[in-house]
């Protein structure tokens, strides 16, 4: 009786392999944690008041500096502006990306910046209900510091104002701040260029009621936050030493099955598929946005890493099915509609809402979803139609794995009273299946509880001399862990060469007693990936008789 | 002319003599014609008044910074203005004066700590500011990381937040506290507690930017608050002040003074309280010795029981009353910058003012 390499591999063999698999985690969490900075970075900007005087600059373009050579005319308050008679609509907010000295690199991957408001609170001039600001943003880059700004987006984009204040609305409260929302501004999937900049607009109209009650804005603040180029530098090591290990081990895994003379099972295809899955995550196709102004690369990555969770959650779905010891037949996808099918659309949800986000913002890098209130409703009901799915999957998960168990127990007791064969076959399930389950509930622990710290802690902890970036080992652990899951689950569950030969000649002998009684279990032989070798022509004769 | 150079040097020698001990008279920098002519003209350091050697030095290596340092002290000043604005002494400050409250802190008082502690952070808070709009080129990490200029950056980004602006105020504001007399001590615990109340009070912000937005990815950065918080922070602070008393010590450079807590049962200051080891004077009535205006002819609140009310800011000598017909604005629509169209209305108050 053979089975998955896991069964047949001797105690020593399987803590070896274990242990390998520990010291590459702790290799993998010691490079984020040790080499790589901190994920990412945010940096404060502040807005500065340029003037746009000249009427005739106004009809060409003119991009507006706020410091270096060429910069604009200043005003430091708008009382400064209120003194010298300066509209609002002609005040540009101007914004440099970077500060000086500094220059942006394709390293950071992408920018999103965030807009915050500082409006101050004046008895006169409150903050209207529902107040929205309707902003003109433009966007341009450059890059060397004497070019020319070139163009990259020009829009009008609306924010809704969500502040509150916190103190009574008297007079002596005149001057505090409002606390405002952050509004989410601008996301650019690749930072191809080196110098950004920024020109902000607020104009006015009473007409159109256009910016009339947003209150007394003092200042306008921006949080640009990027990848670090080290953090990227160590990623893309990591993905670039990762994608040959899977891609071995994924080809050696599909050559001992199609060695078999029996055509690969539903669980075997799984695995394949988790392994393609996976290495369609790791493959560093990243590299080329360092040389290419690609921006829909953020998308591309969230379509990567959603198409390895939907492929991970049917995994487990299906792995415990195929465990489950009944006497049914399963075998098939189509076994698993309902179990799989809220994975599908739940992910095709978060696929939409992404597209309707990310995939607008490759055309206008301004636009939200959240910034109107229908798309606010539509985002929320695909968000929460994914909860739901989510929900529904884990109950089906938990039932699944609820069943496994109580049908494990049932076995437990009949398994002295089996033949040894029939015996051999159900241990090796229950040690399969037992095996996986701690293994998949240590990752899973282990990325709630890296979760949880990282989200929780600062992002750094001080060890004497040493910075351990937490958030960085956060992510560079927890993307090494489940890629060893999926080396270690190809790697375990392969079908084993041992007793190749003799297996054929037992299978016959063996099982033909046993026919009769157990006869539904034997289906369960010929469905999960025990069997070395297909089903002999007795497995398929027992299968007909149980069914009549 | 000559009579006002013979006064002004005579100030400067009674300065150095005295009032240096005192505060610092380059605060003057953040009124009058020295501050109006910020935008336009670049600053320059031999002209700013009673600078210490170590601020001139800082003052010509840094004079980018310099601007938002005066812009620093200007919104110490207000907000005093602003936390004092209906008690007897009310952050006055005198115009055609080098020692731009006078002399009212020159003696340790509380009213001396609230003012060190509001400018400190004030200049903390102004060069942080300044950072963020990229006026400085000094600002950010890439000076103290290894290695050639952007590459700290391009590695692991520059995300300092108010440490910059902590650290220029430190270097400037307490340049000329190194003297080992008690004032000094004062006045350096004072700058510290102003600027550690910026540190105290920053706030986490954070940002979700994970798989379609969730917290799988989040960027946590700390902000500054708005200066009134800080404000309203350091008036808590200066009403629970700390009498010290002096201690002197022998040293091998000298007498040393200390400060050391005059009531042994109250709880000890922390390095974010305000100290102080001089009484305060009731500002009732001018004296030109301790610098107190007196409260005559300020508006008082007849029906407050407060500082600001009519009887306690008199100090008993009780308010007159009169009404006063104001044309004022009303009924107006704002735009957020700049202009305002309103119509003329006219209101009848009563104002009371001290006698």
């Amino acid at each position: 009786m053979a089975g998955a390499i896991i069964e047949n591999m001797s105690t020593k063999k399987l803590v070896i392999v274990g242990l390998i698999l520990l010291l590459f985690q702790a290799f993998s969490f010691m490079v984020g944690g040790l080499i790589a900075p901190s994920p990412t970075t945010a940096v404060h900007y502040l807005a500065t008041k340029c003037v746009d005087s000249v009427k005739a600059h106004h009809q060409g373009k003119k991009w507006f500096m706020p410091w270096g050579p060429y910069q604009c005319d200043k005003i430091r308050d708008f009382d400064e502006a209120m003194a010298k008679r300066i509209e609002a609509n002609n005040i540009v907010f101007a914004v440099h990306i970077p500060l000086p000295n500094k220059e942006m690199s394709p390293w950071f991957q992408f920018m999103l910046v965030i807009l915050q408001f500082d409006i101050a609170f004046k008895m006169y001039n409150q903050i209207q209900e529902g107040a929205v600001a309707t902003l003109d943003v433009g966007l341009a880059y450059r890059d060397s510091t004497l070019s020319k700004w070139t163009e990259m987006a020009h829009s009008v984009e609306k924010r809704k104002l969500n502040c509150n204040f916190t103190t009574t609305k008297t007079v002596e409260n005149e001057g505090r701040y409002y606390e405002c929302d952050l509004l989410p501004f601008m996301e650019l999937g690749s930072v191809s260029h080196k110098y950004y900049l920024l020109n902000i607009r607020l104009p006015v109209s009473e007409r159109k009621n256009l910016n009339v009650g947003i209150g007394e804005i003092k200042d306008i603040r921006l949080v640009g936050i990027h990848q670090n180029g080290g953090f990227t530098k160590v990623w893309f090591a990591m993905k670039t030493f990762l994608t040959p290990s899977i891609l071995i081990i994924m080809i050696w895994y599909w050559r001992r099955i199609t060695m078999m003379s029996r055509p690969p099972v539903l669980l075997e295809k799984v695995i394949f598929a988790l392994g393609i899955s996976m290495t369609f995550i790791n493959i560093p196709v990243e590299w080329f946005s360092i040389g290419f102004d690609w921006t829909w690369m953020l998308l591309f990555g969230d379509i990567r890493q959603g198409v390895f969770y939907a492929m991970l959650l049917s995994f487990w779905i299906i792995f415990c099915g195929e465990h489950l010891m009944d006497q049914s037949e399963r075998n098939r996808l189509s076994v698993y509609w309902k179990q799989v099918g809220p994975i599908v659309f739940g992910s095709f949800c978060l696929f939409i809402f992404d597209m309707c986000e990310r995939g607008v913002q490759l055309t206008n890098p301004f636009y939200s979803i959240w910034a109107s209130d229908v798309g606010t409703e539509l985002a929320m009901a695909f968000i929460i139609v994914a909860g739901i799915c989510a929900c529904l999957y884990f109950l089906f998960l938990c039932f699944m794995v609820f069943q496994v168990f109580r049908n494990i127990s049932g076995k437990r007791s009949s398994l002295p009273a089996m033949t040894k064969a029939r015996r051999l076959h159900y241990e090796g399930l229950i040690f399969r299946f037992k095996f996986l389950m701690l293994v998949t509930l240590a990752c899973a622990a282990m990325t709630v509880i890296f979760f949880i710290v990282s989200q929780v802690n600062e992002g750094h902890w001080h060890w004497g001399d040493y910075t351990v970036q937490v958030n960085s080992a956060f992510f560079t652990g927890i993307y090494g862990m489940w890629n060893l899951y999926v080396f270690a689950l190809m790697f375990l569950y392969a079908p084993s060469h041992k007793r190749y030969g003799d297996e054929q000649s037992s299978a016959g002998t063996c099982y033909c007693g046993d026919q009769g009684g157990n006869s539904g279990e034997d289906i369960q032989l010929t469905t999960t990936i025990t069997h070395v070798d297909g089903p002999t022509e007795v497995y398929k004769m027992m299968g007909k008789e149980s069914q009549e | 002319m000559d009579l006002y150079l013979v006064g002004y040097l005579m100030c400067m020698c009674m300065s150095s003599a005295r009032v240096l001990g005192g505060y610092p008279i380059w605060w003057s920098l953040a009124l009058g014609p020295q501050y109006s002519s910020l935008g336009s003209q670049p600053i320059l350091c031999g002209s700013i008044p009673g600078l210490v050697p170590k601020q001139l030095r800082f003052c010509r290596n840094y004079i980018e910074i310099m601007p938002s340092v005066a812009e620093g002290v200007k919104l110490g000043i207000q907000e005093c203005q602003h936390q004092f604005r209906g008690r007897r002494w009310n952050c006055t400050t005198i115009n055609d004066n080098l020692a731009i409250f006078g002399p009212v802190l020159d003696k340790a008082t509380r009213e001396s700590a609230f003012v060190h502690a509001i400018a400190s952070a004030g200049v903390a808070f102004a060069v942080t500011r300044s950072c963020a709009e990229g006026t400085s080129t000094m600002c950010g990490c890439d000076s103290h990381h290894k290695g050639p200029p952007g590459e700290g950056w391009k590695w692991g980004g520059c995300s300092e937040d108010a440490e910059f602006g902590v650290l220029v105020s430190r270097e400037f504001a307490d340049a000329r506290e190194n003297r080992p007399d008690a004032r000094s001590a004062m006045n350096r615990h004072n700058n510290e507690a102003g600027r550690m109340t910026i540190l105290e009070n920053m706030h986490l912000r954070c940002k979700c930017h994970g798989l379609s937005g969730s917290c799988e990815v989040k960027t946590c950065w700390w902000a500054q608050p708005d200066f009134r918080l800080l404000g309203d922070y350091l008036k808590d602070k200066y009403d629970s002040a700390s009498e010290m008393v002096v201690e002197k010590h022998r040293e091998s450079r000298g007498w040393v003074e200390t400060l050391r807590a005059k009531y042994a049962f109250f709880k000890h200051p922390t390095e974010r309280d305000l100290v102080y080891y001089e009484g305060s004077p009731n500002f009732c009535e001018p004296n030109p010795e301790t610098g107190s205006f007196g409260t005559r002819d300020r508006n008082c609140n007849v029906s407050s029981h407060g500082i600001e009310g009519c009887d306690l800011l008199c100090c008993g000598r009780g308010h007159n009353t009169r009404t006063e017909k104001r044309k004022e604005k009303c009924h107006c629509i704002f735009h957020w910058c700049c202009y305002v169209s309103c119509q003329e209305c006219v209101r009848v108050y009563d104002v009371h003012t001290c006698k």
